[in-house]
């Protein structure tokens, strides 16, 4: 049995949901708790062929609401744990991942968006992202990655690992059908060999000594009598999220600074969106690129910026304005028109965003 | 920005569009180029026209999708009017010949229109089975995108395994390769 999956830095080709499999593998996962779902099902493939390789565990549970909260069991015991599904299953998902926001527990989870309502296709969406960002009965005390490419999906798989780590709250990796299944270059590489130090987890539970005499006891709660006692607990979190979000957020942007026209999009939909900025740029069109890397946290401080700077933000999404809400609830009162371009459950092209920015102009 | 070309095949379930497409992607990818290839997947099996979008550059490619291919293959009759919203006025379309379709059914608004009897000569000359990798050597020949012998080494790196056992097989399929280069 070879002790590491990746040894040294290579150029690899292949599909997302590989990817997926490969990065938490080098993130140290220790187990990942699933059940099937398209397009995500070959994480799951994938993750148990390596798993057995590299003395990694896998657990195929009856529904995702059970993945979900084996996912928080695991995390408890101190494992580095994960989950991965889709669509109807992020629906089921969403029951464990509030209690693992009440908890404070390191929970990650790769969501491969699919289109909605309901069954609707196994192709591909961005429908999943106020479901990711805010489901669940809370206050979306989550971190959220909108991956864009297959170099993303391995580096922010890895990061979401040591964020949920660090900072308590429960990760995903937002990805999408197209990024599971399509096959792009990509450079694989053993994170500690670059530097990058993979924060150790510990037990909630099942810790040495007597409680209250050793130790101080560990109280894990998701349910309060008393309205002000959850109250008070909220208002440390609330500190806490607001601490952890200047340090978590993050985005791109280029060509901004004179733009009259902001192109905002995220995930996937980003790529078109960058193609289409730097074409109307060479025809000496000012038009601007941002794109959040984080959609919880928003890189508030910059959309704000952005939107007081800018005539117009072209918000363009394969969805109906999901990704829109979040931005707008950001930049309420500033200057800049929205103009949406919103395209639930469809991919979008370079050719239509340019179109679309250049007729706003 | 540097040259993008963009590559479509339409087929039935079952035809290898989607064989084609990933093992030109990694002949793309073992030259050291950026290739991105997504299969058009829904919730069937088999059955139904399978599309797959394939681009090839030197640079890092953008969407995954795209409206108008370089090159449009399509090899069934259902397949041909799929994908005929994909074909613009610098677009190659290659159909196979043996497609049942009216004249004015095809795309009109084609930089070129081929038809190639891919079928016929698997069928008749090599084995039906290497039907997809004669289309894979006419988009080899039509595009330039990737050498012969990059094509070759992909599917010697995808069956290999296959031709270790049966070495007439790699004869046939690069004899359906060169077949397919010479039909374009």
């Amino acid at each position: 049995m070879s002790e590491k999956l990746i040894t040294e830095e290579k150029r690899v080709f292949m599909t997302g949901n590989e990817v997926v499999a490969w990065a938490a593998v080098a993130a140290g996962a220790e187990i990942m708790y699933g059940y099937p779902i398209t397009p995500q099902n070959e994480i799951m493939h994938y993750w148990t062929r390596l798993a057995p390789k590299y003395n990694r565990k896998f657990l195929q549970t009856e529904d995702e609401l059970s993945a979900g909260f084996t996912t928080v069991g695991g995390v408890m015991a101190g494992r580095k744990a994960f989950t991965a599904t889709a669509g109807p299953g992020n629906t089921l998902m969403q029951e464990p991942m509030s209690m693992a926001e009440a908890m404070r527990l390191p929970t990650v989870a790769i969501i491969q968006q699919r289109g909605g309502p309901s069954t609707a296709t196994v192709i591909y969406s961005q429908q999943e992202v106020t479901m990711t960002t805010f489901g669940g009965n809370g206050e979306g005390l989550r971190i959220v990655y909108s991956t864009a490419n297959h170099q993303e999906l391995f580096d922010y798989t890895i990061k979401a690992f040591n964020v949920a780590w660090k900072y308590r709250f429960p990760t995903f990796v937002l990805g999408d059908g197209y990024q599971a299944k399509m096959r792009e270059s990509l450079t694989v590489y053993d994170p500690e060999q670059r530097g990058i130090e993979l924060v150790k987890p510990e037990p909630y539970v099942g810790k040495p000594g007597t409680p209250g005499v050793d130790r101080e006891p560990g109280h894990y709660r998701n349910t309060y009598n008393v309205e002000e006692e959850l109250y008070e607990v909220l208002q440390d979190y609330f500190k806490d999220y607001a601490k952890m979000a200047k340090e978590v957020a993050e985005y791109q942007a280029f060509d901004t600074e004179d733009a009259d026209v902001i192109v905002l999009s995220h995930g996937v939909v980003s790529r078109g969106a960058k193609e289409a900025v730097e074409q109307l740029r060479k025809e000496g069109k000012k038009v601007g690129y941002f794109r959040p890397i984080t959609l919880r946290p928003l890189p508030e401080d910059q959309l704000k910026e952005l939107a007081n700077k800018a005539k117009k933000l072209l918000i363009v999404e394969s969805a109906q304005g999901q990704f829109a809400k979040l931005i707008k609830d950001v930049i309420y009162g500033s200057s800049a028109e929205v103009v949406p371009f919103f395209k639930p459950g469809v991919g979008i092209t370079t050719e239509e965003i340019a179109a679309k920015a250049n007729e706003i102009l | 920005m540097a040259k993008v070309t963009k590559i479509m095949l339409a087929g039935e379930g079952g035809q290898g569009v989607q064989s084609v497409a990933q093992i030109l992607a990694e002949a793309a990818d073992n030259e050291g180029r950026e290739a991105l290839y997504i299969p058009n997947f829904g919730v069937e099996q088999r059955g139904g026209v399978s599309i797959a979008f394939l681009q090839i550059s030197d640079e890092r490619i953008g969407a995954p999708k795209f409206d108008i291919g370089d090159i449009v293959v399509a090899l069934s009759s259902r397949a041909v009017y799929r994908v005929k919203q994909y074909v613009g006025e610098n677009t190659v379309f290659v159909y196979d010949a043996s497609i049942d379709v009216p004249e004015e059914d095809l795309p009109k608004n084609a930089a070129k229109v081929l038809a190639i009897p891919a079928l016929e000569t698997a069928k008749n000359e090599l084995h039906p089975r290497v039907f997809n990798v004669i289309i894979l050597g006419a988009v080899v020949a039509a595009t330039k995108v990737v050498t012969d012998k990059a094509a070759k080494d992909a599917i010697e790196k995808k069956l290999g395994y296959k031709f270790e056992q049966n070495p007439k097989l790699r004869e046939l399929n690069y004899q359906a390769i060169d077949k397919g280069m010479q039909l374009v």
